[in-house]
């Protein structure tokens, strides 16, 4: 069973990755969403699944990484050299606002995770260098699909391998003590701050990269686009669905959360109503079966062998 | 100096209802009700299409709004408010998830039956201004205050004078000493699901006097919300007033004398709720208690 869901796993990367040959532009940009939302969720999951610290405002770190590529991109940076460092600003900034936010407990982490977030797409429209509400555009012949295309499914690789190796490493063991009881782990002597910090600053480094990718593929950002709300919330909302704190739980997330937003866009009848699915799915997953699909698959598979 | 004090105190009243739905809902449930913000939003619906139908002017049509929303708070309780209830001190992120999803789905319902267009109520007096010593305010302001202070005056005698007050002030202080007491705890939960909504629904309707309306509309008036209710320490009437206040002033006070943009005003408040939360989690009152208690010792 494990070998044969290892096997499963490896197929799907190198199918990935060799999708270039055979697939048209228009499969291959519906799996470079995914990777986005692969990396989105699992990475999102690593503070939030693993420690239980639901953000609220990821948003900020796709918006750093999307800033600091084409600010320095219009400085005539090559584009894939800004990645890193726009990973390491999300990581600083998630740091600086971890130190205070972390002493908050459960939802009162949340709401300010919201406000944080809202401040910064506020401030990111009314200042000057970030282009205002117009928004920014890459310069001329930055785009490259291809590379993109690779460069986004590799950090999916990446971001996933990262999440089953944290999961299992002691790491992980202190994320997962932080989640079930703070005080308790605190007591056996885990320091949750630094722990939680290192998660928020490791998920924040991965969310920004892909922040950048995005700005390079789209070739325009505006805070609407990389500061949105509802970007934090579909971030969240994969996760959730899919089954938080496990592995395959996120990616299933949003392999759910990408295929429902192209089915429905394409049908103009339902164009209007993602709001509806999205509120409708975290209300029945969140009261019915908390651990998602893969709560519910591990219900399936208990009744099966009952 | 008094333009700034008296839009100050018109915005503090608006401030205050708004914030008084929510404190009222976490006090008694321990619940972060996040579809707060929808149900303002279908507030301001509700007046506009009041208004626009049956040409009710939208501070009479607050006769309608409030028992209307106060019947969507019960049912918004039976249907979700009453699985989630909190039994522990702290409200849990489930609950918060789950409003959330309330949330969304109001959206979707408003954007359904008004489409995404921005609307707004133009009344008689939208654009009328009267002078209060010496200084021009606008008179839907004006209402919404006074409309603002009758329904607080309304909540406080409420909580204060009767039965129904007394015991959602015993849930809110202790939960399980009330249900031993003999309170219907789940009762006094639905009626202060009830009484937040209504609160909502009135803050809604009174915001859609002031400005144009989206279904997206309400998320930054929850985070002013928030901020409120954190620098209130809460579950306090006075103290969630104090935040309104505080709020209001900072907001009026930054545009009336610094060169901090109007469009920034918004990150202020959210920037103030992030350290609020962080800085004093126990609210502003906590913050004179301490005070107080160091100046005892001296």
């Amino acid at each position: 069973m494990k070998i044969a869901a290892r096997l499963l796993w490896l197929a799907a990367a190198i199918f990935a990755l060799t999708a270039p040959l055979f697939l048209e532009r228009g499969p291959l940009n519906d799996l470079w969403n995914l990777a986005f939302a692969v990396i989105l969720a699992s990475a999102w999951n690593l503070l939030g699944g693993f420690a239980g610290q639901v953000s609220l405002g990821y948003s900020a770190f796709i918006g750093i990484g999307a800033y600091t590529t084409v600010l320095l991109s219009l400085k005539d940076w090559n584009p894939f050299v800004t990645l890193p460092l726009g990973a390491l600003i999300a990581a600083i900034f998630s740091v600086i606002i971890g130190l205070p936010a972390f002493r908050l407990r459960g939802p009162y982490f949340t709401i300010a995770t919201i406000g944080v977030a809202e401040a910064i797409r506020v401030t990111a429209s009314t200042v000057e260098f970030t282009g205002g509400s117009s928004g920014l555009r890459m310069p001329a012949d930055t785009f490259d699909f291809n590379a993109n295309y690779f460069a986004m499914i590799g950090l999916a690789v990446v971001t996933v391998v990262i999440a089953a190796w944290v999961k299992r490493s002691a790491f992980g063991r202190a994320l997962a003590a932080i989640r079930q009881d703070i005080e308790a782990a605190e007591a056996v002597g885990v320091n949750s701050t630094r722990f939680k910090l290192a998660a928020h600053a490791l998920s924040a480094a991965l969310v920004a990269i892909a922040g950048g990718l995005y700005a390079i593929n789209f070739q325009y950002i505006s805070p609407a686009s990389v500061f949105d709300f509802r970007l934090s919330l579909s971030i969240v909302l994969m996760p959730i669905i899919g089954g938080v704190g496990t592995i395959a739980g996120p990616i299933f997330g949003a392999l759910i959360v990408s295929t429902l937003q192209i089915k429905l866009l394409s049908i103009p009848a339902l164009r209007d109503s993602f709001l509806f699915v999205y509120g409708g799915l975290l209300i029945v997953v969140m009261l019915f079966e908390p651990q998602g699909f893969v709560g519910l698959g591990r219900r399936i598979g208990r009744l099966v062998h009952a | 100096m008094i333009s700034v004090l008296l839009n100050t105190l018109l915005a503090a009243g608006l401030y205050a209802t708004m914030a008084y739905g929510l404190a009222i809902i976490y006090g008694v449930m321990r619940i972060i009700n996040l579809a707060h913000a929808g149900v303002m939003m279908l507030g301001a619906y509700a007046a506009y299409a009041l208004f626009s139908r049956f040409g009710l002017d939208p501070f009479v049509g607050l006769v309608v709004v409030a028992p209307l929303f106060f019947v969507f708070g019960v049912l918004m309780y039976a249907a979700v408010g009453r699985r989630i209830a909190g039994a522990g001190a702290t409200p849990s992120i489930e609950s918060l998830l789950v409003l959330f999803g309330v949330w969304l789905v109001l959206q979707n319902f408003a954007y359904v039956v008004w489409t995404g267009d921005t609307q707004s109520i133009l009344t008689g007096y939208t654009m009328k201004s009267i002078k209060v010593a010496g200084v021009r305010l606008g008179v839907p302001s004006v209402l919404v205050f006074l409309a603002s202070v009758g329904s607080l005056i309304f909540l406080n005698v409420l909580l204060k004078r009767t039965y129904l007050g007394k015991a959602i002030r015993a849930v809110t202080q202790n939960r399980d000493a009330a249900l031993l007491s003999g309170v219907n705890a789940g009762r006094i939960s639905a009626i202060a699901f009830g009484l937040g909504s209504a609160f909502a629904g009135i803050a809604g309707a009174m915001l859609a006097t002031l400005m144009a309306f989206t279904p997206d509309f309400g998320r930054s008036f929850l985070l002013k919300a928030f901020c409120i209710i954190v620098l209130g320490g809460m579950e306090s009437v006075t103290g969630v007033a104090l935040g309104a206040l505080v709020l209001a002033a900072l907001e009026n006070g930054l545009a009336a004398y610094t060169s901090v943009p109007t469009s920034l005003q918004d990150a202020v408040s959210f920037a103030l709720l992030f350290i609020a939360l962080v800085a004093f989690p126990q609210g502003l009152p906590s913050l004179f208690a301490r005070f107080e208690r160091r100046a005892a010792i001296r």
